[in-house]
């Protein structure tokens, strides 16, 4: 009875016969309406004539214009000459065939330049990055397709069974399987390492990774390509997916990038994750970046490093938004929107003329009240628990309990505010220790 | 390690006179270097554990038929072997920290599908039919104790597959670091035999060897089972999980040859203590575990069991490397690099192929009637085979400029890795016509 009804299932889960053939069809057509790089490599080359002139040896692209590269020309070798076909002199390019528009075609000596790329020496079997699925692939094979008399670079095909096909004879290999095939639009390449960096545009899709997304981009990429995302991205998302790492990755990544670059990096993190960073490298490395920064970022990360890691002062961040009792809730929310949203914003502290702490507003008070009140009528008991910049770890905890929010004041002994800890920061102290533990009897119970 | 001489330039310092004032300044020069031993702890381990894996139980087995069969007089092929090693090693650590990739990825981008293809197919079965060694050995060596392979080598194949999947890097390294100490049971098995040393170092400076296929093998068989191409494979994959810089490439050095010289080193002394005892006794062994049982008249029993600990030790550190080093080369060909920090269900490839080589090689020990020997002897030529195209392709990744920029190899060294690579082609070459003429 199980079994029937097993059966029957599966069968109503499988498409009709003739959808199934449909689809087939649908394949085979896309199939062969796109043209194999991999295949093409070693295509003969004929004239118009039909007589055959060489056999190709490379498709030259340029990135610049469009979503999509487009090709500018091919390499050929003639005899031992290698020469280039500008694309306007080639007449078709098809499975295993490559025909030139004339008998007399313009043939130069081959020589690379700036924003151009060479989809068999640069492409094929080198990393990318899939943007959509925030993933580094190897491209097996590349697909072309043409639309009137250009031809575009559409597909990036990168499943091992269209490697493995490339070992087969050129007869078959130079079939397209489309089998995993990414939209190239949704691909941000690599340049030729050495190469000036500046021709080629950062992906849009990279802005709207995860910045956990990018950390593991990053950690997947070889050296070259590494660096080549690090340079694309703008600084901010960067130093965002830096702060996603391990601790010791970013070390040495912030080790291997120039030293101008690593400053803006560590400058652009927030200031609690810029210090444990600073903190892991040698004396003299962190004096480097130090001295390479924006002045003011660098004194404030200065004075945070006087503090010992573990203890409230080492996990604070000092980017803070302080507001005096006589501004508004208005201003305040003011204040808080011209912050940007890469700044975590978890409370506004209050302080009097003196510069002394009265109490710690939260976002929700900026949303019950009018924007009009004052903020002196806004504040009153209960008033927050704070902590000294050298408490421990403990006293942290359990004042952030006793306070029931997201994040605690730290201030310094006269009770002036120097800096916020928000609990994110606490959880990660708290891991900090743990994360190489994966045997049971490592793995700690909760706090106490 | 250029930028942080270029940042205190130590002559500045020198040309002050000491005065009084200045002594504060000496300070962070002594934090400088207790950071960069630091450091250099942190960056030892793929140098250590890769060489020390390559004097494995087949290595230990041949280095052992060395001394046994012809004394010290070949001690010298050692010396050339650990060259070898030291030359090799320290190129696939560079390479893997320069361009952040593996090997078999490497080999792909440059050389193509199907050299990559057909390179890491080999190295997959020469890879699984040394764990299949490697568990030979482990089963050998539990049976110089009385414990029985169906019991040792099902709980080595387990306790392994566990330090790698729950381990995590730093606890792997660690185990595998403690393992590698077990050598020095070989040096003490060394000393107890009371070798004459002069014969030992004439051996080692004086080239000489009789012009007999027996010798040739020999000699082959220990170059090739030093310089093993997983060796190659796995120091590369594992600088690039490590996610080891240019700036440690120093440290990184440093590390790299002293575990090919240690991989000399323990080599000697196993050459030495079979020369001094078996050879001169005129006993004729098979493998490494013979050697231990034919130790025991000879030199005690303290012998027999430090050579039988060092065999399963070097076995067990063997067999958790292998399958490493071959789910690293399998993604990283696939183009889904893989790193000992993914968890299953990121890595199914690469924890399918650890699980694939270490059962296959478990069940080929195991299985009554497999032909063990056959498969080992396959095995080797595989190996042998296989190491002259891989070096030629870290030949050509080295002096690629696109790949490697600043840190290409110049002139002089590439001319050192061609002169490597003849010598090792010529010992293949000589084999393969001394084993096709008889």
């Amino acid at each position: 009875m199980i079994a029937d009804l097993g059966e029957a299932e599966a069968r109503a889960r499988r498409p009709p016969r003739r959808f199934r053939s449909r689809g087939m069809l649908v394949r085979q057509s896309v199939n062969s309406s796109l043209v194999s790089v991999s295949g093409l490599i070693g295509a003969p080359v004929c004239d118009l004539g039909g007589a055959s002139v060489g056999r190709l040896v490379d498709v030259v692209v340029r990135w610049d214009r469009g979503v999509y590269p487009q090709v500018s020309g091919l390499v050929i070798r003639i005899g031992f000459r290698r020469s280039f076909v500008h694309v306007a002199d080639v007449a078709s390019i098809r499975r295993r065939a490559v025909a030139l528009g004339s008998t007399k075609v313009d043939l130069t000596d081959f020589q690379r330049r700036d924003g151009e790329q060479l989809l068999r020496r640069d492409v094929i079997d080198h990393q990318l990055v899939d943007v959509d699925g925030a993933r580094v692939v190897r491209a097996a094979d590349l697909y072309l397709t043409h639309v009137g008399s250009r031809y575009w670079v559409v597909g990036v095909d990168v499943s091992f069974v269209s490697f493995l096909r490339r070992l087969l004879p050129a007869r078959i290999s130079s079939r397209a399987t489309a089998e995993r095939v990414l939209d190239f639009a949704a691909i941000q390449p690599f340049g030729r390492p050495g190469t000036p960096v500046k021709l080629r545009r950062p992906h849009r899709g990279l802005r709207k990774l995860r910045p956990a997304d990018l950390a593991d981009l990053l950690e997947d990429l070889g050296r070259s390509e590494r660096r080549e995302l690090l340079s694309l991205l703008p600084v901010e998302s960067a130093a965002d997916a830096l702060e996603e790492m391990a601790p010791d990755h970013v070390r040495l990544l912030l080790r291997d990038v120039p030293v101008g670059q690593a400053a803006a990096l560590v400058a652009g993190m927030e200031p609690d994750e810029a210090v444990d960073a600073l903190r892991d490298l040698s004396g003299q490395v962190r004096a480097s970046l130090l001295v390479q920064m924006p002045a003011e970022r660098a004194r404030v990360l200065r004075s945070l490093l006087e503090f010992p890691e573990g203890v409230a002062g080492g996990i604070m961040t000092t980017n803070i938004v302080v507001m005096t009792a006589d501004e508004t809730i208005g201003d305040a929310r003011e204040k808080v929107r011209s912050r940007g949203r890469d700044e975590a914003v978890d409370g506004l502290v209050v302080v009097d003329d003196d510069g002394y702490l009265l109490d710690d507003l939260s976002l929700m008070d900026l949303l019950a009240n009018d924007p009009t009140t004052a903020i002196r009528e806004v504040i009153g008991p209960p008033f927050p628990g704070t902590v000294l910049p050298d408490a421990g770890l403990g006293d942290v905890v359990e004042e952030l309990i006793g306070n029931r929010g997201a994040s605690l004041v730290v201030v310094d002994l006269e009770h002036r505010p120097i800096g916020r800890i928000l609990a994110d920061d606490v959880i990660d102290a708290l891991l900090a220790t743990d994360t190489e533990r994966r045997w049971p009897w490592q793995q700690r119970g909760p706090v106490t | 390690m250029s930028d942080e001489t270029s940042a205190t330039p130590p002559s500045v310092a020198m040309t002050h006179p000491p005065l009084s004032g200045e002594v504060g300044q000496t300070r962070p020069g002594r934090g400088l270097r207790r950071i960069q031993l630091a450091t250099m702890l942190a960056v030892l381990g793929p140098g250590l554990i890769a060489g020390l894996s390559d004097d494995d139980p087949a290595g230990i087995t041949t280095y052992s038929v060395l001394g046994t069969k012809y004394g010290y007089q070949m001690l010298w092929v050692l010396g050339v072997s650990t060259i070898a090693l030291v030359l090799f090693q320290s190129l696939g650590a560079r390479i893997g920290v320069v361009t952040g990739q593996g090997l078999a990825g490497l080999i792909r981008q440059k050389f193509g599908a199907r050299s990559a293809v057909v390179a890491i197919l080999a190295l997959l079965i020469a890879n699984i039919g040394t764990t299949a060694a490697e568990f030979a050995g482990i089963a050998a060596g539990f049976e110089l104790f009385g414990i029985s392979r169906h019991i040792a080598v099902p709980f080595t194949a387990v306790l392994v597959s566990l330090l790698v999947l729950r381990g995590g890097f730093k606890g792997i390294e660690r185990v595998l670091l403690v393992l590698s100490a077990i050598f020095i049971c070989y040096i003490a098995a060394g000393v107890l035999a009371h070798p004459d040393w002069g014969a030992a170092f004439r051996g080692l400076v004086v080239p000489t060897m009789p012009l007999t296929r027996d010798a040739v093998a020999l000699a082959t068989a220990t170059l090739g089972t030093t310089l093993a191409p997983w060796g190659l494979a796995f120091i590369q994959s594992y600088a690039v999980d490590k996610r080891l810089t240019t700036a440690s490439l120093p440290y990184l050095r440093l590390d790299v040859v002293t575990g090919a010289l240690l991989t000399g080193v323990i080599g000697f002394f196993v050459v030495v203590s079979c020369a001094a005892t078996l050879h001169a006794k005129g006993v004729s062994i098979n493998d490494a575990a013979d050697a231990a049982a034919a130790l025991e008249p000879l030199a005690g029993t303290l012998a027999k069991d430090l050579f039988a600990i060092g065999l399963i030790g070097a076995a067990v550190l063997a067999a958790s490397i292998l399958p490493l080093s071959t789910a690293y080369s399998v993604s990283d060909l696939t183009g889904s690099p893989a790193a000992l920090d993914d968890d299953l269900r990121s890595a199914p490839l690469f924890y399918g192929t650890f699980a694939l080589v270490t059962v296959v090689g478990v069940a080929l020990v195991l299985i009554p009637g497999a032909p063990l020997v056959a498969i080992l002897v396959l095995t080797q030529v595989v190996n042998a085979v296989l190491l002259l195209p891989l070096l030629w392709f870290m030949y050509g990744i080295a002096r690629d400029r696109a790949l490697m920029g600043e840190y290409t190899a110049s002139r002089g060294i590439a001319s050192t890795y061609l002169v490597a690579i003849a010598v090792i082609t010529i010992c293949v070459l000589a084999l393969g016509i001394l084993s096709i003429n008889a």
